[in-house]
């Protein structure tokens, strides 16, 4: 039971349209009688006010009205007189399966497990009663012992309110050049490069190496391969022989991404054999940014709120944990698009959808949004279901919807962004371009069951969607916001409904799950989503577990 | 053959030798690419065949083999003549497969389509892996046309023809199967099948075909997985074979299985497997889907066999009765079809619907088929037509709930018209056409649209069950005369009108007779509820009769219902009204029951009052009073809950004296597809000759600037193009001319190997091989032509200016061949008549198909002394033709074209008179002055994706903007009439001009060129679509009763004469009698209003205009579906286009994938633009959201188009340059 009153306070003060601080939660459920108190803060705060801080709290116990004798009913009755929803009426059995559930099907993949000693320490730490506190507040800390002046939270590259194309032939060129520029930039070390006007006089024989966008692949009768580079100045056809050993290479290929070849021309020096082939990819020597402290964040993405599949109890029971000493350390949450299902996403959607009002699916978004510890940072990304443009980069939630999900205080920005996080760069990326790599490169090296292999080709490509043309959509901007122009120290995305994470040179790529049940559309292309999985990170270690709610 | 018939065809073949005969004496002068007409003539199938084949000996073996056994039996049996080399004369033993193959499809499909030459390209013998030998067939795209069934059997052919050659099975490599399997569902994705088999499916065929399916590539998309195989050679999907396999083997399965059987070489057990439905299917639910799958296959077997292999697109569903689901629910009621909602799919912007699916106030359905009416039509009043605001026309297409999917309408005044309330009050029945326009700008309401006539052979075509029949006039006489009337005696006299009688008639025949009350004074009963019909009771009770020019009831203030104006009965029925209180609800009761009345502020007056007066219980006592007879109480359970009480047509009969039935309990809901087409065929841009000018000519293509230009060389008026290279074979001198700049001898294309040099002689087969090298030969070359120098020539050897004709437009390039180019004459004659040249050399005119079985000869503009002359004797009655407006039975090769045909018809013959006398130095042949000098006179008529023309004559001309023919002339070219055209050539131009060196050597170019033409239509040769028209004067009682069980049309089938009845008699071209006549073929608008509207935005606003006006329409659903299937596909796909677009280089044309990096063209350094614009994306965003709100269209609606309004700004608009609002300045 003492678990779970924090939990039940934060419902409680949800329903009744608060938010509520940690310390403030704490503060109420240290209390003798915290239905009496919580009803007494409610009736002390402010009409307008969203979020009950702990100042309020105090402020309502120092009301006589508290030391009035209290109520015989007790705490879980009076919340339940409350409760008008059937959810919580089955909260307390739900909730005990979870405590179960998170033990039970701890890590289930990874061998790391530091998330889980030290979520046992604090437990021991902070016990339950009330003890520090932040300096900004001068409250008592809560179970969870978070420090928000030891935060930091930065936001790059995202394209929210910097929306500048119009959608001219320009903007177009000029982002594929701002892509060649940045990516080259990469390569030009790397060989001694020529421009493609400059091969195309060179004479036959001898040794070139050029650095282009791929502009065409081909098969040949022989079976080899003709990819045609293009840089600023023109292309130049270059053969990959398919019995050389990075001939394989080919295969991961797409189209518009920036590679580097050297080779040699041909006797009428009107194509080069090419001897070798790089890619702009992540040094193997990196070594990636870690927090100075013990943090965590929860990466989630896929929510689909709306959707009759949403799964509401894992999600419930997720945020409950959240409540929970275990997950005192977890102090961000990043999500990585599709907050709700959406609206016309497919032909005859209306008749799949829970809720087919689009703000309403943004309303009970963000009712899910406050089951989580207010204290939280949050941030998210637009993703494809969600109500922004397709095209990529997508900006942020329009000030309406903000407006919607104001509650929580969550950071909103582009997708993809690149999101520092007490110094350790994560790149948020909601996952489309994942479809096509999937289905261009060969099973081994992309699968739905194995998310995490085809972001690392993005990563090898530097790029988060570099075909054009194809599944992907490309608005154009001044800049190529999808090149990763530094390296990421995790790729968190989502859109596959499937779980994987795995290290590319030291950069860890996460996909993270769904918390939407196997769709008609999904069975008759059998995916089996995974459901309902958070993968945690350690921002000190960049070990990640994975927690079960489903 | 009855003698009249032998000599209404001898005396078309006569006109035609006539014709052969001018044409042969014109074409031998060797100006033509050929010296000899190139249309042969086939006298019936076995012809057609032989002629589409090229290959000799056929058409005698199909006779032979025609009366012994089936169409399809005989293509197995020619398998084993081609095999012995007893027909066509193949050396090697693929050239005898193909040859078998290619004749099996020709034969099944009558050898009309292009499928057997276009749609199978050749066939090799290739070796398997372990060294034994196969059979490969190589497929082409237009296969399609073949159909399942005989893409499946060619198959089956090549397999038998495999056997007794003793070649052995193929045997398909991993990689191959597995090849077939992507490329299938590959396909299905780009182009859709209308069977898409499973992996499993394709793979299990794959493994098992004894042959190999192999084809050319058809789409750009490329297969991932299976790529560069060695025995494919191509990596993108081949279109051919994919349809082979999925619409052919594995959707006709049952059908191949049928002759497999019967064959002792061929045998392929693994069908079965295919037929059970056991593949692709997990083991666990095999058997469950079993069944399922079986009903699929016969159910789409029947749709197959029953329909038009070409037009037939996926599988029919059946609408069944409701009557059991009633029962099972406990709702009592009579049985009914289920509204199907199919046709309003895909609702397009600026195309109308008239009626929501079996929406009351739609048509209702009469069964019968008027002269006019045949295979996918429709009859509509002419007053409707005018009343949907003219968007129907003769011809429009309609989209249809029921029978069919589409029909094309037609008027037919003989049935009910629409119902409508004025802006005066006045609820009128509308009859007359010219009543409707006069009302049409105060129509507020269209309270129903009248009936809607289809005949019950369209029933049995779809097989479709029979909808609860219409209780109408036919049906009523039979049940007046069994109940023992003397309808033949009332017939006869003259005071009686059996069909429209006065009330107090009517009345007395429903008592007297015990016989249903007549349906002109049977309400719609069943469409008003039981509680409407108590509170109308009630009004009634309360009403009083008064003097009809009583106005505002001066004259009858004293209780109505007692009064004693009204004492003799005549005046209670045609001088005095009944006069309710206007209560809304009334109003609308007797709006849906169709009375005619007046609403006024304060009342409500019926003029024809006494039958509903007497329907809802009341007596009418002497002297016009009326009085109830029954109570509330009286009305039993069972009437009162008939139908959930949604139907009063049980109370009625409880309360009225006498039998009442249902007057339209089928209403049948559509919407406008296609509308219709006259126009003439004009290549784009038009062209008079099919000579090259190359760039010279400018964008016009323009002769004369090609002649005034300079080159860059600065030579005037020369151009250097690819022409065909010929050889007179008299002086050897070569030219490009069809006849000898020397010594005008006709020259012969001229064939010499590039490699060796030497001179090669096509083949029997029209190949041209040098065996040597081992190439194909071939012998355009390119060639300086003066076209200065040819004009001139030109214009000098038909004696014509430059003045005649405002401008000569020729083609860029040849792209036959032997690229020939058509001597400058005839364009320079078809610029001076104003015609344009079609790609074969003809002219042509497009016509929507329409059928007539009878025709008037007023109505077509000609006089009975015309028809007489054209071997017109009697009537249909027998009575001999003396007056222009007697009706006469059509023959099934006459026509009747459109007024915009028949000008343009004159404008051909003058063309062609004056090539017969200016350039071919012959007398002209057809010397006409006005459109009545071509009646007589003989036309092709041919449909697209066939080969083969049929002869036709024209009989007259219509308003309307079709071409009414016999409906066995349009099944003859393959048509059906739902909307369908087709084109129509004179037939001397076509023996003229037409020339097959002029047919695009691309796949598909020998479709939709008259290759052979048909001189008789065989009424057994033609798509068997047309037989099941019936061919009565009146339908059966029996056949009434039947429909309100809805039972299956075959269950009455034989108590009404079908075409297929007659087929092989003496009958089978006459006696095709109509139950329903109308005034003229051509009633109603012209032009439907969709074409006559300007813009999309005019069109749109006219149709949720119209929608709003219609009763038995829900105009928010239509302004949901125009946004939801036009306006959001239009906006997300442009959207989507935009942000993944191709771009062009504006100078040169180049096409990229992706914009290049150097910004400007690589090809040409010119300027490279988007190929999708700003413009083109977002042109419908603000008319979708002002149609979204002003038709209160659901949020979900609106809030899709607020999503995609954010994201077309987010796209085209600067965050840091939006247009500054009023805030920003404070």
């Amino acid at each position: 039971m003492p678990l779970e009153t924090p939990v039940r306070i934060v419902r409680e003060l949800a329903a009744r349209g608060y938010n509520a601080e940690q310390a403030a939660v704490t503060l109420i459920a240290s209390t003798e009688r915290p239905g009496r108190t919580l009803e007494r803060v409610v009736e002390h705060v402010d009409d307008a006010a969203l979020r009950i801080t702990a100042g309020d709290v105090r402020g309502a116990l120092g009301d006589p009205a508290v030391e009035d004798p209290p109520v015989s009913t007790g705490e879980p009755a009076s919340n339940r007189t409350t409760e008008d929803d059937d959810r919580r009426d089955t909260s307390p059995e739900e909730t005990s399966e979870t405590a179960s559930g998170v033990g039970g099907e701890r890590s289930p993949r990874n061998d790391t497990d530091g998330g889980v000693d030290t979520s046992t320490s604090a437990v021991a730490g902070g016990g339950r009663t009330a003890a520090g506190g932040g300096p900004e507040h001068g409250s008592p800390a809560a179970s969870r012992t978070a420090d928000p002046s030891l935060r930091s939270l930065e936001v790059d590259g995202d394209v929210t309110g910097q929306s500048t194309g119009t959608g001219e032939y320009g903007d177009f060129v000029k982002v594929f050049r701002d892509r060649y520029e940045k990516l080259s930039k990469q390569l030009r070390g790397r060989v001694n490069h020529r421009p493609a006007t400059a091969i195309q006089s060179m004479s036959g024989g001898t040794d070139a190496a050029m650095v282009g966008l791929v502009n065409d692949i081909r098969s040949t009768k022989s079976g080899h391969w003709l990819v045609e580079l293009e840089d600023t100045t023109g292309t130049f056809p270059c053969l990959v022989m398919k019995d050389r050993e990075f001939a394989g290479f080919v295969d991961e290929l797409l189209l518009d991404e920036c590679i580097a070849v050297e080779g040699t021309l041909s006797d009428d020096a009107g194509i080069m054999f090419v001897d070798s082939m790089h890619f702009p990819d992540v040094p193997r020597t990196y070594s990636p940014n870690t927090a100075d402290r013990h943090v965590q964040a929860a990466l989630v993405s896929d929510i689909h709120v709306g959707s009759q599949e949403f799964e509401a109890d894992a999600w419930t029971r997720f945020a409950d944990w959240l409540h929970t000493e275990e997950a005192e350390r977890v102090e961000y949450l990043l999500i990585a698009g599709d907050m709700v299902e959406g609206v016309g996403v497919y032909p005859d959607q209306d008749e799949e959808l829970d809720i087919v009002d689009i703000y309403e699916q943004y309303e009970r978004f963000s009712e899910h949004l406050k089951d989580v510890p207010g204290d939280m940072e949050i941030l998210m990304i637009p993703g494809n279901h969600d109500a922004v443009r397709l095209a990529e980069p997508q900006p942020g939630f329009d000030e309406n919807l903000r407006e919607i999900m104001s509650a929580h205080d969550a950071r909103i920005t582009g997708n993809p962004s690149l999101v520092t996080v007490e110094g350790v760069r994560v790149l948020m990326y909601h996952g489309v371009s994942l479809d096509e790599v999937i289905a261009e490169l060969p099973e081994e090296k992309a699968s739905y069951d194995d998310p995490h292999k085809a972001m690392y080709q993005l990563l090898k490509k530097r790029h988060v969607a570099p075909q054009f043309g194809g599944k992907t959509r490309l608005a154009p901007e001044e800049k190529d916001y999808l090149v990763m122009e530094e390296v990421p120290d995790v790729f968190h995305t989502g859109h596959v409904h499937k779980l994987g994470w795995g290290k590319y040179h030291e950069v860890l790529a996460v996909n993270s799950g769904c918390w939407q049940a196997q769709t008609d559309f999904q069975k008759s292309v059998n995916i089996d989503p995974d459901v309902g999985y958070a993968p945690i990170l350690d921002l000190d270690t960049l070990d990640m577990t994975v927690r079960k709610f489903a | 053959m009855r003698a009249e018939d032998e000599r209404y065809f001898e005396r078309i073949e006569s006109r035609l030798d006539e014709a052969f005969d001018r044409a042969e004496r014109a074409k031998g002068m060797g100006y033509d690419p050929e010296p000899e007409v190139e249309i042969p003539v086939a006298k019936d199938m076995a012809d057609r065949v032989e002629n589409i084949l090229g290959i000799s000996g056929v058409a005698a073996r199909v006779r032979e083999l025609e009366g012994e056994m089936s169409r399809e039996e005989a293509a197995l049996e020619l398998v084993t003549d081609f095999v012995e080399g007893t027909v066509g004369d193949y050396e090697g033993r693929a050239g005898k497969v193909e040859g078998a193959v290619r004749t099996a499809v020709a034969l099944l499909t009558e050898g009309v389509v292009a499928a057997p030459i276009e749609g199978i390209d050749r066939v090799e013998i290739l070796e398997n892996d372990d060294g034994s030998e196969f059979v490969n067939v190589y497929y082409a795209g237009p296969i399609r046309s073949a159909g399942g069934t005989a893409q499946a059997l060619s198959v089956l052919v090549a397999d038998y023809a495999r056997s007794l050659l003793g070649i052995e099975e193929y045997n398909a490599r991993t990689i191959e199967t597995e090849r077939y399997a992507e490329e299938i569902s590959l396909y299905d994705k780009e182009t859709g099948l209308q069977y898409s088999p499973k992996d499993k499916e394709t793979k299990f065929i794959a493994e098992h075909m004894p042959i190999m399916l192999d084809g050319e590539a058809t789409g750009d998309e490329e297969v991932s997985g299976f790529r560069d195989l060695e025995r494919v050679d191509t990596n993108s999907a081949r279109g051919g074979m994919c349809l082979v396999l999925a619409e052919g083997i594995a959707l006709k399965a049952p059908k191949i299985q049928r002759y497999t059987r019967g064959l002792d070489e061929v045998d392929w057990p693994w069908l079965q497997d295919l037929i059970d439905g056991t593949i692709g299917k997990d083991e666990a639910d095999a058997e469950a889907d079993a069944d399922a799958a079986d009903a699929d296959t016969e159910a789409a077997d029947a749709s197959e066999s029953g329909g038009d292999e070409e037009h037939g697109d996926g599988t029919e569903e059946m609408e069944s009765g409701d009557d059991e689901d009633d029962a099972l629910d406990g709702r009592t009621g009579p049985p009914r079809l289920d509204p199907s909602t199919k046709f309003l799919r895909d609702l397009i912007a600026g195309r109308p619907v008239f009626g929501h699916p079996s929406a009351e106030g739609g048509f209702r359905l009469r069964y019968g088929r008027a002269r006019n009416h045949g295979f996918a039509t429709a009859g509509v009043h002419p007053a409707t037509m005018h009343l949907v605001d003219d968007f129907l026309a003769t011809g429009t297409q309609i989209k249809t709930e029921r029978p069919g999917k589409a029909a094309g309408v037609i008027p037919v005044d003989s049935i009910e018209g629409p119902t409508v309330r004025l802006a005066n009050g006045d609820v009128r029945r509308i009859d007359d056409p010219e009543e409707a326009l006069e009302v049409r700008n105060g129509v507020e309401k269209i309270l129903d649209l009248g009936e809607y006539l289809v005949n019950f052979g369209e029933f049995v075509e779809n097989n479709h069950p029979l909808a609860p029949a219409s209780y109408v006039y036919e049906w009523w006489v039979q049940d007046f005369e069994a109940a023992g009337a003397p309808v033949q005696a009332l017939g006869d006299d003259p005071a009686v009108d059996l069909e429209h009688p006065t009330p107090a008639e009517a009345e007395e025949w429903a008592t007297d007779y015990d016989c249903p009350l007549h349906p002109d004074y049977t309400y719609l009963w069943h469409d008003v509820s039981v509680a409407q019909f108590e509170e109308l009771a009630d009004a009634v009770a309360n009403g009083r009769v008064v003097g009809a020019e009583a106005d505002g009831g001066l004259a009858g203030t004293d209780g109505s219902a007692e009064r004693a104006e009204t004492s003799d009965g005549a005046a209670a029925d045609g001088h005095y009204v009944l006069e309710l209180v206007n209560a809304e609800t009334v109003a609308e009761t007797l709006e849906n029951l169709l009375v005619e009345h007046t609403q006024r502020e304060e009342t409500i007056r019926i003029p024809e009052w006494r039958l509903p007066v007497r329907s809802l219980g009341f007596e009418i006592g002497e002297g016009g009073s009326i009085g109830r007879t029954w109570d509330p109480a009286d009305l039993s359970p069972a009437a009162r809950e008939w139908d959930a009480g949604d139907s009063a047509i049980k109370a009625v009969n409880e309360v009225a004296p006498f039998e009442v039935r249902e007057r339209a309990p089928t209403r049948i809901g559509n919407r406008m597809g296609r509308p219709e087409k006259s126009e003439s065929r004009d290549l784009s841009p038009a062209v008079h000759t099919l000579f090259p000018i190359g760039e010279a000519g400018g964008s016009q293509r323009d002769v004369g600037e090609a002649a005034r230009g300079r080159d860059e060389q600065g030579r005037r008026g020369v151009v250097d193009v690819r022409v065909g290279d010929r050889v007179c074979p008299d002086c050897d001198a070569h030219t490009y001319r069809t006849t000898c700049p020397d010594c005008g001898t006709h020259t012969e294309p001229y064939y010499e190997c590039e490699e060796c040099n030497q001179v090669i002689e096509p083949d029997e087969a029209g190949r041209v091989h040098c065996d040597r090298c081992d190439r194909d030969v071939t012998s355009p070359d390119w060639f300086s032509i003066d076209i200065g120098e040819e004009y001139r020539r030109a214009l000098e050897a038909v004696g014509e200016r430059e003045s005649a004709y405002e401008i000569l437009k020729g083609v860029k390039g040849l792209t036959s061949a032997d690229k020939t180019p058509e001597p400058m004459e005839k364009g320079v004659l078809r610029a001076k008549n104003g015609v344009t040249s079609f790609k074969d050399g003809t002219v042509r005119y497009d016509m929507t198909d329409l059928p007539v079985t009878s025709v008037r000869p007023s109505e077509l503009d000609v006089t009975a002394a015309d028809f007489r002359e054209l071997g017109y004797e009697t009537d249909i009655d027998g009575e001999p033709l003396k007056f222009d407006d007697q009706l006469v039975e059509l023959k099934v090769q006459d026509i009747v074209l459109s007024d915009g045909a028949a000008e343009h018809m004159l404008k051909t013959a003058d063309f062609v008179d004056d090539l017969l006398e200016q350039y071919y130095g012959l007398p002209p042949f057809y010397e006409v002055e006005e459109r009545e000098d071509l009646v007589g006179e003989l036309v092709f008529g041919m449909a697209p994706h066939t080969s083969a023309a049929v002869v036709g004559r024209v009989v007259g001309f219509t308003s309307a903007a079709v071409g009414y023919a016999h409906p066995y002339f349009h099944a003859a070219k393959r048509r059906n009439c739902d909307g369908d055209e087709d084109c129509v050539m004179l037939l001397m131009d076509g023996l003229l001009n037409f020339s097959k060196q002029y047919l695009p050597d691309k796949r598909g170019g020998q479709m939709d060129a008259p290759l052979v033409m048909s001189s008789r239509i065989d009424p057994s040769e033609i798509d068997d679509e047309a037989h099941n028209m019936d061919i009565v004067r009146q339908y059966p009682r029996e056949f009434y009763e039947a429909t309100l069980e809805l039972d299956d049309p075959e269950t009455v089938e034989d108590l009404i004469q079908l075409g297929e009845d007659t087929l092989g008699t003496d009958e089978e071209y006459r006696g095709f009698d109509h139950t329903h006549d109308t005034t003229d073929i051509a009633l109603g608008p012209d032009l439907s209003a969709y074409k006559t509207l300007g813009s999309m935005m005019d069109k749109m606003d006219a149709q949720l205009a119209l929608s709003r006006k219609l009763r038995a329409v829900d105009e928010t659903d239509v302004a949901e579906r125009v946004i939801e299937y036009h306006f959001l596909p239009d906006l997300i796909g442009n959207l989507r286009a935009f942000s993944r677009q191709e771009t062009r280089c504006l100078d040169c044309g180049e096409k990229y994938r992706r914009m290049p990096l150097t910004g400007d063209c690589r090809e040409c350094g010119g300027r490279v633009n988007l190929t999708v614009h700003q413009g083109s994306v977002n042109k419908y965003m603000d008319t979708a959201i002002h149609v979204a709100e002003e038709f209160g269209c659901r949020e979900y609606t609106k809030q899709r188009l607020e999503v995609l309004e954010k994201s077309l700004e987010s796209v085209f608009e600067n965050d840091k340059n939006k247009q500054s609002g009023f805030a920003d300045f404070m």
